[in-house]
């Protein structure tokens, strides 16, 4: 199944595939033609001793000329076939990058970034070994196999018939260890893999085991899963050597003494062809090396299959980003915001969110208070669309959220995050995201609209200034204001802001409260606060607790009624008196 | 090839398996050697017209008998170098694993665990393969290559050797140029791929400003041109990887075919038979092999040396926290002393703790509180010896912690550490991870004095219940107190929490702590906390803020000076209100601090 779906990955590349093979077809018939020329200048030549020079520089240029022919069409098939499985898992690679770009976040929220990005790089690195390996192994090996076979009927029938059992008997071989090997390989992977989950827990816990003197103890038990997995290797070492190499080596003694005999009564009869039993005994010296190379492919082609079933897994997942719904295309001109009884659930348990109502005006500032898990980052999950709105209904300018194309949700509501994530690149391609529609005058305006523009221009490079991985060479303050810059240079009718809890120096904090200031006049903004002085002058406040409003009102009103509001308000006023 | 004199040590130690296995192998190279003889008298016979029966008979039994002597001694070979190989593998595996378990955290603090982790298991495997493959290759193709040779020149005929090997150097120069072209292509082919696994990850941890920048479509592109650089890479590798295999072909073949035409002038002048001459080109044949390997050898040692180099270099390092010499065999108890003028880790200038004294009586008990990074955690990994201080300046019954036998300091301290580690084992063997030999009773009595026991039954197999990896996932308050039950079932001399509360709701830990009391009369506890109900009954608190003692006293005296721990209690008090929603939507306000 697995295999068959990998297989129609070649489909677009047949071509070029069956021109490879046909090459491959003809180098592997060059190579058994080889020893037949042998043969016969042997028998017609030199045996009866008569030498026609003429016959003799065909044969031999023949030889050498199909001996060219050969190593250049291998050449031709072995690189076609490795640039095949190169497009091949190039193919792969997109579909699955391309099928996780448009799954949703809840699958993100579940699946750990490390499994995600090995599926994508490692797994799909295994199963090109299998295309660059084991498929081209297997087709040549065996075309060879029956190359040789043909040569065999060509020079004696009868003998090639009797020849035709090895057949059977290799192949009852290679199932044989096949079976035994797949238990034992199997085994002894796992005990690697205990090996290794004891090492990186005991290395992650040492300060824990040596403090409760269990060394001796873990030692030993480290010692004994060694030990399994060295008896399981040595298993492994016997059964390969028991039924793969030397086993096909005493197969091949066998068949060259039955050829011998063959012969040797043969002539006791009449006369024989010395020639054909050079021939014979040639290509059956050469009919073992591909049963052997067969046999050798087996374990990677297992492990390609257990890779291809985690990436067909993932290629399989259904749990996609919401989509535009309806045919109609609304627009958003105002960036007025209702939500009307939204409810929401991740697990679909509990509710994060009950019954949330609140109406933004356009040009308003509705601040999202609340403690940890109150549901405020929730809110604007729903809001950007990341989560599909399940119970309740949200409204941007009076048509319902789903109803909204991708492009124009993403070019009209700017999200600023806690953690601005910056892209490597540099200072300018942050800013402007790929968007070419935006310019590099409107990129400098939007930094200096933010306040970036002051330390992007004293950058060495300016614009054009390297970020590395993460932007790691940026403060955090910095990187806020490069993407603060990266939101404004869309020009977004509406902006989410989730404040950020990391703390940066006075200055740029300084910089920071007056962009956003900015930032939010004629926006409609919808802002988490952590800090309560940042959002005075919101137009509404809503306290946010366990998923419900448990307050709303202005930040006098809120202070006036003596609530949860209150508390927060004067457990932050401490805080800066305290300061923790 | 230095690598091989760098693990003589180990062929010393399996003389025999290696000696045997290299014997083997040259028994094996010289019975390779009969049946193309066996083959040449044969066919000598029949052209001759002399074969008989008997003759047949002989040659048939011989090859019999060889041949099965030939499994025997394939398979034996395997057994004795790979046997050792692996006997080797499995022999630094241990090593290593011993050496961990002797090292200061400091070490692991330095080194990632992934890192430490790619040592025990990748470069431990370049090793055997060293040790086995590496070993046979050398040791067959020396072997092999030279009886062959030895015997197609001095049995056969030197000239036709010569001549048929004339074209073999063309393949050695060949495959070593294609070599070191093929290792700098396939340098940027790696190189290109970690490109792409840079992108996944980047793209993958981004995801939420790609959604909400609707960036899918132009990752997908810039995606889609790395992946193009990937190829084009590979396909320049193939380039020169597609060379080997006809190369090899053609130079084979070249040699075979002067073989065939020279032979056959001797054939015509009477030098050599027909026979000889078929069974000259069998053993050329042979020597294929040899040549490959030779290649794929430098490959194998060229891995084993790096890897070996790092692994050496790792168990040199010595551990930096032992025992002394004349260490006190004693289990430590008694009074608790901090005498410490100053404390910085190694390898940084900063002052962790600074002017610390503080004396803890036999049975009292200490809080200590302070901000993050104020040096809490090192006070009392200082105690543990995670790390030393200066000698003498902690001393427990009048003797400094660096006198005492590192077993015997470890066995008188019970340490909850702040991030709570759990194994992959059952709940019971993890509670009872230092006494692994304690009962159900006395598992299921600490449980209960760290508040799990309720917890533990309620799982799906209760004691039994699998924790870590695949097992049950568990609160960070419950690992807490299952670390905690682990500790308290050494019943230590001296208990140290280290934010080991933090975690637990505050009416658990007022019963944990309850408990503590109840059961360790006469018993030592040093509790850091964050949350200051968790030290409040202890005997002396000291407040630190960046490494000094800043105010001490008991939680009455504390609360009177009107310094940081009486704001930061009064603080708390309103945090856990805001926390229980303010009394704003009908929940009971009532704190349990109040």
């Amino acid at each position: 199944m697995v295999i068959r779906r990998l297989l129609l990955y070649l489909k677009p590349y047949q071509k070029r595939f069956w021109i490879a093979f046909a090459a491959l077809l003809l180098a592997t018939g060059a190579d058994v033609v080889l020893p037949v020329i042998v043969s016969h200048f042997i028998d017609h030549y030199l045996v009866p001793r008569t030498f026609d020079r003429d016959t003799l520089l065909l044969l031999g240029g023949s030889f050498l000329l199909l001996q060219f022919l050969s190593a250049g069409l291998h050449y031709y098939q072995l690189f076609s076939f490795q640039t095949i499985a190169q497009w091949v898992i190039r193919q792969l690679r997109i579909d699955v990058f391309a099928k996780v770009q448009h799954l949703g976040l809840s699958f993100f929220d579940r699946t750990p970034d490390g499994s995600l990005v090995s599926r994508i790089t490692n797994d799909t690195e295994a199963i090109k070994d299998m295309y660059i390996n084991v498929l081209s192994s297997f087709m040549q090996n065996f075309i060879f196999i029956i190359g040789v076979f043909i040569a065999m009927f060509v020079l004696d029938v009868r003998l090639a018939l009797w020849c035709l059992i090895l057949l059977p008997v290799s192949l009852t071989l290679m199932q044989g260890y096949r079976r035994l090997s797949s238990k034992v390989y199997r085994i002894s992977r796992q005990k690697l893999a205990q090996m290794n989950a004891k090492l990186n827990e005991s290395i992650q816990g040492m300060n824990i085991i040596q403090s409760l003197r269990q060394e001796a103890r873990l030692r030993r038990e480290f010692g004994s899963l060694n030990e399994e997995h060295y008896r399981a290797a040595l298993k492994n070492v016997k059964l390969f050597g028991l039924m793969l190499r030397p086993a096909t080596q005493l197969l091949s003694v066998l068949a060259t003494v039955a050829v011998l005999n063959f012969f040797g009564f043969e002539s006791f009869m009449g006369t024989v062809k010395i020639g054909v039993l050079y021939g014979f005994l040639n290509l059956l010296d050469r009919i073992f090396e591909p049963v052997n190379q067969m046999m050798m492919r087996l374990s990677q082609l297992q492990q390609a299959v257990v890779s291809a079933e985690r990436v067909f897994e993932l290629l399989d997942r259904t749990e996609y980003a919401p989509q535009k719904q309806g045919e109609k295309n609304p627009v958003i001109t105002e960036g007025r915001i209702e939500f009307a009884n939204v409810s929401f659930s991740y697990d679909g348990k509990n509710d994060v969110l009950k019954n949330i109502s609140f109406v933004a005006e356009p040009g308003q500032t509705v601040a999202l208070v609340g403690h940890t898990g109150s549901g405020k980052s929730s809110i604007i999950n729903l809001l950007m669309r990341f989560y599909p709105v399940e119970r309740g209904e949200i409204k941007i300018d009076g048509h319902p959220l789903q109803t909204y194309d991708d492009q124009e949700l993403r070019s009209k509501i700017g999200l600023v995050l806690q953690d601005p994530f910056l892209f490597v690149g540099d200072v300018k391609s942050n800013i402007r995201l790929h968007n070419e529609s935006i310019t590099d005058e409107q990129i400098k305006e939007a930094a200096q609209f933010v306040q970036a523009a002051p330390f992007i221009e004293k950058l060495p490079r300016g614009y054009e200034e390297p970020v590395v991985e993460r932007g790691a060479t940026f403060s955090s303050g910095q990187r806020q204001l490069i993407s603060f810059a990266r939101t404004m240079a869309i020009h977004p009718k509406i902006l989410v802001l989730d404040e950020a809890t990391a703390s940066v120096d006075t200055e740029t904090e300084e910089a920071i409260q007056a962009a956003l200031q900015k930032m939010r006049q004629g926006r409609t903004t919808i802002a988490i606060a952590h800090r309560l002085s940042t959002i005075q002058d919101a137009d509404l406040i809503l306290v946010l607790h366990r998923g419900e409003i448990v307050e709303r009102g202005s930040h006098q009103e809120l202070l006036a009624m003596k609530g949860l509001y209150h508390k927060m308000y004067l457990l932050q006023t401490y805080g800066s008196a305290v300061e923790v | 090839m230095s690598i091989f004199k760098d693990l003589w040590w180990f062929f010393k130690l399996e003389k025999k398996s290696y000696s045997l296995g290299i014997l083997t192998l040259v028994m094996l190279a010289l019975l390779h050697l009969f049946a193309p003889y066996a083959v040449r008298v044969v066919v000598d016979k029949i052209e001759a017209g002399t074969l008989t029966v008997e003759d047949l008979l002989l040659w048939t039994t011989l090859s019999l008998v060889v041949g099965l002597a030939t499994y025997c001694f394939g398979f034996l070979w395997r057994i004795m170098l790979f046997g050792a190989s692996n006997r080797l593998g499995k022999l630094l595996r241990n090593r290593l694993y011993e050496h961990f378990t002797r090292m200061s955290p400091r070490f692991f603090h330095q080194r990632r665990t992934g890192d430490l982790m790619a040592h025990a298991t990748n470069d431990i495997q370049a090793i055997v393969a060293t040790a086995g493959e590496g070993v046979l290759t050398l040791a067959d193709s020396i072997i092999t290559g030279g009886i062959v040779v030895f015997t197609m020149a001095f049995f056969i005929d030197w000239k036709l050797t010569v001549i048929a090997l004339l074209p073999m150097p063309l393949m050695a120069w060949a495959t070593s140029k294609y070599g070191s072209m093929l290792h700098k292509r396939f340098h940027k082919a790696q190189e290109a791929f970690s490109h792409t696994n840079d992108k996944v990850q980047e793209n993958i941890s981004g995801v939420r400003v790609i959604k909400a920048f609707g960036q899918e479509e132009y990752e997908k592109k810039e995606f889609k041109k790395l992946l193009d650089d990937v190829v084009e890479k590979n396909i320049a590798v193939a380039r020169i990887d597609a060379l080997f295999d006809p190369t090899i072909i053609l130079v084979v073949g070249v040699s075979f075919f002067l073989t065939v035409a020279y032979g056959s002038f001797g054939v015509v002048s009477g030098e050599i038979t027909i026979g000889e001459l078929t069974q000259f080109t069998i053993y050329l044949g042979h020597l294929i092999w040899p040549m490959l390997a030779f290649g794929w050898l430098f490959n194998i040692v060229e891995r084993g040396r790096a890897s070996y180099d790092r692994v050496e270099a790792l168990l040199h390092i010595p551990p930096d926290i032992a025992d002394r010499p004349d260490a006190v065999d004693q289990v430590p108890s008694g009074e608790v002393e901090y005498r410490l003028k100053s404390f910085s880790y190694p390898e940084s200038d900063k002052m962790v703790l600074k002017d610390i004294f503080v004396r803890v009586k036999q049975g009292e008990t200490l809080g200590i509180v302070g901000k993050t990074g104020s040096g809490k955690t090192t006070f009392l990994r200082l105690l543990l010896r995670e790390f030393d201080a200066e000698p003498g300046s902690i001393r427990i019954g009048g003797i400094p912690v660096t006198d005492y036998k590192l077993l015997r300091l470890r066995q008188a301290i019970g340490y909850v550490p702040q991030d709570h580690v759990l194994f992959s084992a059952t709940v019971a063997e993890n509670i009872a991870f230092g006494k692994p030999e304690a009962t159900q009773e006395e598992i299921e009595e600490v449980a209960r004095l760290a508040c799990i026991h309720e917890d533990i039954l309620h799982f799906e197999h209760g004691y039994e219940t699998l924790v870590g990896e695949r097992g049950v996932t568990l609160s960070g308050g419950q690992k807490q107190r299952i670390s905690i039950a682990r500790a308290l079932l050494l019943d230590p001399e001296i208990l140290i929490l280290d934010d080991s509360l933090s975690a637990v709701d505050a009416k658990t830990e007022h019963l944990i702590l309850e408990a503590l009391r109840k059961n360790r009369k006469q018993k030592t506890t040093l509790i850091s906390a964050h949350r200051l109900s968790a030290v409040e009954q202890a005997d002396q608190i000291i407040v630190l803020e960046n490494g000094r003692v800043i105010e001490r006293g008991t939680h009455q005296e504390l609360m009177q000076q009107n310094g940081w721990y009486k704001e930061m209690y009064e603080r708390q008090q309103l945090e856990s209100l805001v926390a229980e929603g303010g009394g704003t939507v009908g929940h009971p306000t009532t704190s349990p601090l109040s």
